[in-house]
């Protein structure tokens, strides 16, 4: 039994569409692709075919634990899947307000592969069941309120008149009332919300829960009842559903209701209340979400857009995902702190363990010796080389480049667990995906010019190297001096010198490596119990593959009494407004993917 | 029983181009893929947004299957092996291929959804753009032929390929077939990093299931029209004239998936500014170049 | 024969008219759109079954485009996806139901008064009208398509030119005005340091 079946009875002919079903598996990666490639999971190789739109996707694969706005979001996408669906959750984390998990293993590949496989199994024994339940939860009900076309602020739970003009209310889709302020449209795969004038104070949330399973295969009608009588009605009333309609009318002078034959329909007039785009031209807005699971973008990342035609008029980012400051830094134990400092970023896990240990080493006075810096450095770059082929990856994905997509992400799992020895075979194969992508048409013309940040001292890492800052932190540490480290700087501050800046720090990583010969960090890390009597404060700094990150923190006895924490994404994020504003829409994403933004770190 | 004929081998020929393209996909080739796709979703939910134009939801992938087929229609595979042979063959094709726009326009618009609406019309734009390039490289295949006959085109090309006699029509009418079946690095309206599956995204099950037959069906039909334009059709040594056709088609429409992979997606104002910058002046030259041809020739 | 032909002719007739009417009754722009390019094609439909192929197959070819581009921009003006808006389509209701009346009978009386000469026993091939309608086109009636071609041109430029004056110079987007600033480095150049 699974918990997204159809419900139908199982018959011979469906049988054997369940097993074609069971080879054919499109799946939905949460909280994305890239995260599940952090942790070594190859989901191609495992027979799972990624896709893009939640109507296409059958698997919903959930890697790791999901903060509670992805969890909503996760649910969100879970219902407009095709049905028969499957939840398959790589980790032990509750998945609420998702249905459980059909399927619950480790996270590695090997339990990915034996998960696919009990996947199959399932799908092909149940994918039809007549007792198949409907996914329901509260966050995408919706109820129908009545309000009067003239008056905005008349709302009604019932059908009836206006109390102020004797109007007959008209019928609209309302949010439920335990979320407010949650716009479910805002999770990924919404629907549009007409940007207009007034009454947005009541934005419907256009969020299609569950469907019309429009197979009416006749027989059982009694199964067919399992979810439908919502659709079925709902289908009459949208059209019925004059909210549409009425937030046009009420915006444009009534002329279609009232006037109609007085004047002529003009295009002016039909514009006339409509915002005025850079072009000068009066046209309908559109607020789309894009994220916070959107395949162009990293997981938790979300975009919301004003489009004006393809244009993007207005932009917000957040990162829902992201920590709270004075949750991450609140006084604590330092076993949790360093833990809870740790995981801050899913997509550089190890820069700020580093990052903390460091502080912690400061603030003892700790002294590390040679061999443990080297093994660091090491243990370092081959992040900071993942980091990159990861975002390569995603850019890769972004950009609709399938070659690069690919290779990246095989590069970056054959470089996840690497030694020294491994890493330098990889070296030619990474030089050849640099000459390769200096020689691949139409990338230079696609990224060129595009996402143009220019250093103001409010940069970091890449993003700051793209536009001319010679701002790297390992400059200043002896390890990498000694190693006559040099950083590369590019000038001109597009999404095309990102990734010449990246190409060119994959390759050099890997040289570093090379030249300290050892990659080990975690044997350098000092027993807790050292930092269990500590007092005083430290201060410590890392070039994360992000860039500069920063903690300071002040210990008492062993305990965290205050603590800070700076990291690079968080100082990008609010940038990517103005940077996207007045780009076409194609354009502002491959801007956003090229500032490699990583919404887990993101300070709120 | 040519009608026939001429079905079941359009029918293969799609089949042999789904599995081109999963293999691209996978990075491993494997002959079943495309099957167990197509039964998998004729066993799955077949989604219908709640809100949403019902009949240009349902529409939408009938019409970009049978545009795909009306168009492939009047291409013939081999002597007489054709569905029918009209004496506007040459422009009916361009007829044809014009309502994959309103297909895609009713896709996009059909479901309330926005990624779908943005797919649809960045489609109007590219088509038109690329539409010309494939009517005015068509027109100058009919001037060296003298006819808008299809099969006289062929035979038109039996001393001689078009791809030889007009190159720069040649490059402008690939590049323009792709763009028109929006492959990528035309793939715009589909857009997976961009709009999630654009006018592709609402679609589910069967209804899925149509819309990508058609679109393979398109790609089959440009294909088909590149081998019958430029290719010489049927003609070559030694195999018989359905075995030419089969391995020019075939190998036109493998060119167009493997270059779509090694590419990133074009940005769109280039993508227009392009077509009608250089690809408009250019077809229009190429007119020029046949034109002075044929009158020296003849 | 004779009779199916006819009977088609009839056929798309009533679907071009039937096509022509849910213009009106419908509640969204785009499907208005929509359903006036599907009476133009009916009407292309039409032109085939009469055996005149070269004309029905433009009209059908050239309807597609054109209808599409009206659709796009009402799309623009006002989204409205999945058409759930109650907007009307018709207005002016008295002046149309006069300017219809009139059309009308001026048709029925064309259709009554002219005369429409003795029916052609045999209509030349369709690739011989393809032919004939070259030369008539380079011929007797070229300078008619060459003003008429010049003069649309014209207008398309003008049209443009008058909706460009109105518009803020110096707001470029962010993209293009990078693009302007002309700071490209040599394709060549080496990504490494």
């Amino acid at each position: 039994m699974i918990s997204g079946a159809r419900a139908y009875t199982d018959n011979g002919v469906r049988r054997w569409l369940a097993r074609a079903m069971a080879r054919d598996l499109g799946t939905l990666v949460v909280p994305g692709l890239e995260i599940a490639r952090l942790h070594g999971l190859d989901v191609g190789a495992a027979g799972l075919r990624s896709v893009a739109s939640p109507r296409h996707a059958s698997v919903l694969l959930v890697v790791g634990a999901l903060p509670p706005a992805l969890c909503q979001a996760a649910a969100v996408l879970y219902a407009q899947m095709m049905r028969p669906r499957i939840v398959l959750a790589l980790g032990d984390e509750p998945l609420s307000p998702l249905p459980s998990a059909d399927i619950r293993l480790g996270l590695s590949q090997r339990e990915l592969l034996e998960g696919v496989r009990q996947l199959r199994v399932l799908l092909a024994d149940g994918a039809f069941q007549t007792t198949a339940i409907d996914f329901e939860p509260a966050i995408l009900s919706t109820r129908t309120e009545y309000t009067c076309p003239m008056h905005a602020d008349v709302i009604r739970d019932e059908p009836g008149t206006c109390p102020r003009c004797g109007m007959t209310l008209i019928p609209r889709e309302a949010q439920h009332d335990d979320h407010t302020g949650m716009d479910h449209a805002a999770m990924g795969h919404g629907q549009p919300e007409h940007k207009e004038s007034t009454d947005h104070a009541h934005a419907e949330a256009h969020v299609r829960p569950e469907s019309t399973d429009e197979d009416h295969a006749g027989m059982d009608h009694a199964a067919m009842s399992h979810g439908q009588p919502e659709h079925k009605d709902s289908a009459e009333h949208a059209h019925a559903d004059k909210q549409h309609g009425d937030d046009h009318s009420d915006d444009h002078g009534q002329m279609n209701h009232d006037d109609m034959d007085m004047d002529f329909m003009s295009m002016v007039e039909v514009t006339r209340d409509l915002p005025r785009g850079s072009d000068g031209l009066q046209m309908d807005w559109l607020e789309v979400p894009f994220g916070p699971l959107f395949p162009g973008l990293p997981g938790g990342l979300t975009l919301t857009l004003t489009l004006d035609g393809d244009n993007v008029a207005r932009a917000q980012a957040s990162a829902p995902v992201g920590i709270e400051q004075a949750r991450l830094t609140e006084p604590d134990e330092v076993a949790t702190f360093v833990e809870r400092i740790s995981q801050t970023d899913r997509l550089a896990p190890l820069a700020y363990r580093l990052l903390v240990y460091r502080a912690l080493e400061n603030a003892a006075n700790a002294v590390l010796d040679a061999n443990s810096i080297r093994g660091r450095v090491g243990a370092l770059e081959r992040e900071r080389i993942c980091s990159h082929l990861g975002w390569l990856a995603q850019f890769g994905q972004q950009i609709g480049f399938g070659w690069l997509a690919r290779r990246a992400a095989v590069l970056q799992l054959a470089a996840r667990n690497a030694d020294v020895r491994k890493l330098q075979q990889l070296r030619p194969q990474l030089v050849a995906l640099t000459q390769r992508l200096q020689r691949t048409p139409l990338l230079k013309q696609r990224l060129r010019g595009i996402g143009v940040l220019m250093d103001d001292g409010g940069l970091r890492g890449p993003v700051a190297r793209a536009a001319g800052a010679y701002d790297d932190l390992r400059l200043q540490e002896p390890a990498y001096q000694d190693l006559n480290f040099e950083t590369v700087v590019r000038p001109h501050g597009d999404a095309l010198e990102r990734l010449r800046i990246r190409l060119a720090e994959l390759t050099n990583s890997a040289m570093l490596i090379d030249a300290v010969g050892v990659i080990d960090a975690s044997s350098t890390f000092a027993h807790m119990e050292a930092f269990h009597h500590l007092s005083g404060s430290g201060q410590a700094s890392i070039e994360t593959p992000r860039g500069a990150a920063s903690l300071q923190m002040t210990l008492d006895q062993g305990r965290v009494i205050s603590a800070r924490l700076d990291t690079p994404s968080t100082r990008h994020l609010p940038r990517v407004a103005s940077l996207i504003e007045q780009c076409e829409l194609g354009d502002a994403l491959t801007a956003v993917a090229s500032l490699d933004l990583s919404p887990w770190e993101v300070m709120q | 029983m040519t009608v026939f004929l001429a079905l079941v081998s359009m029918l293969l020929y799609i089949y042999v181009i789904a599995v081109i393209e999963a293999s691209l996909r996978t990075g491993r080739v494997n002959a079943a893929l495309p099957l167990f796709a197509a039964l998998a979703l004729l066993g799955r939910e077949s989604i219908v947004p709640r809100k949403c134009d019902r009949i240009f939801f349902e529409t939408a992938p009938i019409l970009l299957l049978l545009s795909a087929l009306l168009a492939a229609a009047v291409l013939p595979l081999a002597p007489g092996l054709m569905i029918t042979d009209l004496a506007t063959g040459a422009l009916f094709i361009n007829a044809a291929l014009a309502y994959v726009l309103v297909a895609l326009l009713m896709a996009g618009w059909g479901p309330d959804g926005a990624y779908a609406l943005i797919g649809g019309w960045r489609f109007l734009g590219q088509l038109l753009a690329y539409s010309m390039l494939i009517v005015m490289p068509i027109t100058a295949v009919a001037m060296r032929a003298s006819s808008l006959l299809t099969t006289d085109i062929v035979t038109s090309q039996a001393e001689l390929w078009n791809i030889v006699y007009q190159p720069l029509g040649f490059v402008l009418f690939f590049i323009a077939a792709m763009a028109l079946a929006f492959l990528p690095p035309f793939d715009l309206p589909t857009a997976q990093g961009e709009l999630a599956g654009g006018v592709e995204a609402e679609y589910s099950g069967v209804r899925l299931a149509v819309f990508r037959f058609g679109r393979l069906a398109l790609i089959t039909a440009l294909a088909a029209a590149t081998t019958v334009l430029y290719l010489g059709g049927w003609y070559g040594p030694w195999l018989p004239a359905w075995a030419w056709s089969t391995l020019k088609l075939l190998g036109v429409a493998s060119a167009m998936l493997v270059a779509g992979h090694y590419l990133p997606r074009i940005r769109e104002a280039q993508l227009l500014a392009w077509a009608w910058k250089f690809g408009i002046p250019l077809a229009l030259l190429n007119i020029f170049l046949v034109g002075v041809l044929v009158l020296v020739l003849s | 024969m004779i009779l199916a032909q006819s009977l088609l002719v009839g056929f798309f007739g009533a679907a071009a008219v039937a096509f022509g009417v849910w213009v009106f009754r419908t509640s969204s722009m785009m499907r208005s759109a929509l359903a006036l390019l599907f009476s133009q094609t009916a009407l292309g439909a039409m032109f085939l079954a009469m055996q005149t192929e070269f004309l029905g197959v433009l009209q059908i070819m050239m309807m597609a485009t054109e209808m599409s581009i009206m659709a796009i921009f009402m799309v623009m003006f006002m989204m409205d996806p999945g058409g759930l808006g109650e907007m009307d389509m018709s207005h002016q209701k008295r002046l149309a139901i006069a300017a219809a009346l009139v059309a009308t009978t001026l048709s029925i009386a064309v259709v009554i008064l002219v005369d429409w000469g003795k029916p052609t026993a045999v209509p030349p091939g369709a690739a011989q009208q393809v032919r004939e309608l070259g030369t008539e086109l380079l011929g007797r009636s070229m300078m008619l398509f060459e003003t008429a071609g010049v003069t649309i041109l014209t207008a398309m430029i003008a049209a443009t030119a008058i909706a460009v004056d109105g518009r803020p110079y110096g707001k470029q987007k962010p993209a293009a005005a990078a693009m302007n600033q002309q700071h490209k480095p040599p394709l060549d150049e080496e990504a490494q340091s």
